[in-house]
């Protein structure tokens, strides 16, 4: 029997313990240095090329919304200096909700935002809610909340076009949202 | 051209975050700060809300991990975004590295973005409890923090405050008018059904920055006063100034007080 037969034989008995701890050391450590690296980079490489920026989702997204432009040349509502663009003014986004959304019987407080492109034809899309209580922690309203107000936050058709004065009045895309200040079911200010 | 050159230079400050002097840190004895603020010039030509930019920032707290300046700076693209979330979790830690540096920031950021009344009126007076100079000026540069402590009151529906702390700030020795405190006093005036006071403000207010809202505000408290005549004619001043874009002006939210088109419309209804 030559030594390493004799190895092989001696340790065979000890494989099922040794692989075990072996298997849950390593991916112990695995893990620990996978997820320490995804932590590290995902802080990096979890930016897109603006913060807020929103790609496109198949599953969420209307596939008839289109963009004038590439996403990349997508602008802010306040890049052009013009302030908020909708036909009528605050006082007619105002009057829209106050006409349109029920309020809801509900406990929750706090803010709901709806973040979304208006395209160079003044045409929404890509519509996404995020929504926090008085503490500035993440919190759900309602479906009855959030959903009436991203369905009528989507038929909203006042947006204007934002044409940029440097660029021979040529419209383009952007980004805007809405802030829905909600008590106990019931809208109290809109923003911005 | 004195108070347009004043709005642009503070709007220009509130665009960009003036980057600090980094040999400040060295002179104190802080080379890591030093470091951390060495980092950050980097970011130097770099839009606030890019990849680029905020990866300068994260680099910098990997240095640093109290440099409040760079918490600020990345809160600014999620301030923007309306993204309340992300930016009060930065701005908490700036706050925190720095409280007398960025509570005044953070309170007017509440009261500009999300009309948090009340978060801003606690960051107000916590910071005037921790300050013995003067409190300073909204991240805009438009108001006083007493000023925002005001319309704070305002927004909880407690207008006898708002003007008691505004008639105070107005009353302070060298403070510099804002560009739209008379009118906001006249309106609280208007509001409270003090006429009178509410018509001396929009004529300071015309004296000091003459926008259509001072004569349009003007034209309601003269309506009131049955003085239809005078109401009409500063209805036409109203409509003229606001042809002419002298308007209240934020290029981020709808200013407090701000008139728009449907607004003289139906006012000149009640008048014709």
């Amino acid at each position: 029997m030559s030594f390493s037969s004799l190895k092989f034989n001696k340790t065979i008995n000890l494989i099922p313990f040794q692989l075990k701890n072996l298997f849950l050391i390593v991916t112990s450590i695995s893990i620990c240095i996978f997820s320490c690296n995804s932590n590290t980079t995902k802080e990096k490489e979890s930016y897109l090329r603006w913060v807020g920026d929103i790609e496109y989702d198949e599953e969420t997204d209307n596939s008839d919304f289109k963009l004038c432009y590439a996403d990349k040349d997508i602008r802010q509502y306040f890049n052009f200096s013009k302030g908020v663009q909708y036909k009528g003014e605050k006082p007619a986004i105002v009057q829209y909700f106050n006409k349109n959304y029920k309020p809801v019987s509900s406990k929750k407080s706090g803010l709901l935002r709806i973040r979304f492109v208006v395209n160079c034809k003044g045409e929404t899309g890509r519509f996404r809610i995020m929504s926090m209580n008085a503490e500035y922690q993440p919190m759900e309203f309602e479906p009855q909340i959030s959903n009436q107000l991203l369905d009528l936050t989507k038929k909203m058709d006042g947006w204007l076009p934002i044409e940029m004065d440097q660029m021979d009045n040529m419209s383009l895309d952007y980004y805007q949202y809405l802030i829905f200040k909600i008590q106990n079911g019931k809208i109290i200010e809109i923003m911005p | 051209m004195k108070l347009y050159l004043t709005i642009i230079l503070f709007s220009i400050s509130f665009l960009t975050l003036a980057q600090p002097n980094c040999n400040y840190f060295l002179h104190v004895g802080d080379s890591l700060k030093y470091e951390a603020c060495k980092e950050t010039e980097n970011a130097t030509g770099h839009y606030q809300f890019s990849k680029e930019f905020q990866i300068v920032m994260d680099n910098a707290l990997a240095i640093d991990s109290t440099y409040s300046y760079a918490y600020r700076s990345k809160s600014v693209a999620y301030l923007k975004s309306g993204d309340f979330l992300e930016w009060k979790r930065l701005i908490d830690l700036a706050v925190k590295y720095d409280p007398i540096g960025n509570l005044g920031y953070r309170a007017s950021c509440r009261h500009q973005f999300f009309k948090d009344y009340g978060g801003a009126i606690v960051d107000i007076e916590e910071l005037s409890r921790m300050t013995h100079e003067d409190i300073g000026h909204s991240a805009n540069g438009v108001y006083h923090l007493e000023v925002v402590r005001a319309l704070c009151y305002r927004g909880l529906g407690n207008n006898d405050k708002a003007i008691e702390i505004i008639e105070n700030q107005l009353a302070t020795d060298d403070y510099l008018v804002g560009i739209y405190d008379y009118i906001h006093l006249g309106v609280l005036y208007l509001e409270a059904g003090d006429l009178e006071k509410a018509k001396s403000n929009f004529e300071k207010q015309l004296e000091y920055n003459d926008l259509a809202e001072n004569h349009f505000y003007l034209a309601k408290a003269l309506k009131a006063q049955g003085k239809m005549n005078e109401a009409s004619i500063e209805l036409e001043n109203t409509i003229a100034l606001y042809k002419k874009g002298y308007v209240m002006h934020d290029g981020y939210v709808y200013a407090e007080d701000k008139i728009y088109w449907s607004m003289i419309e139906q006012e000149k209804e009640t008048l014709d």
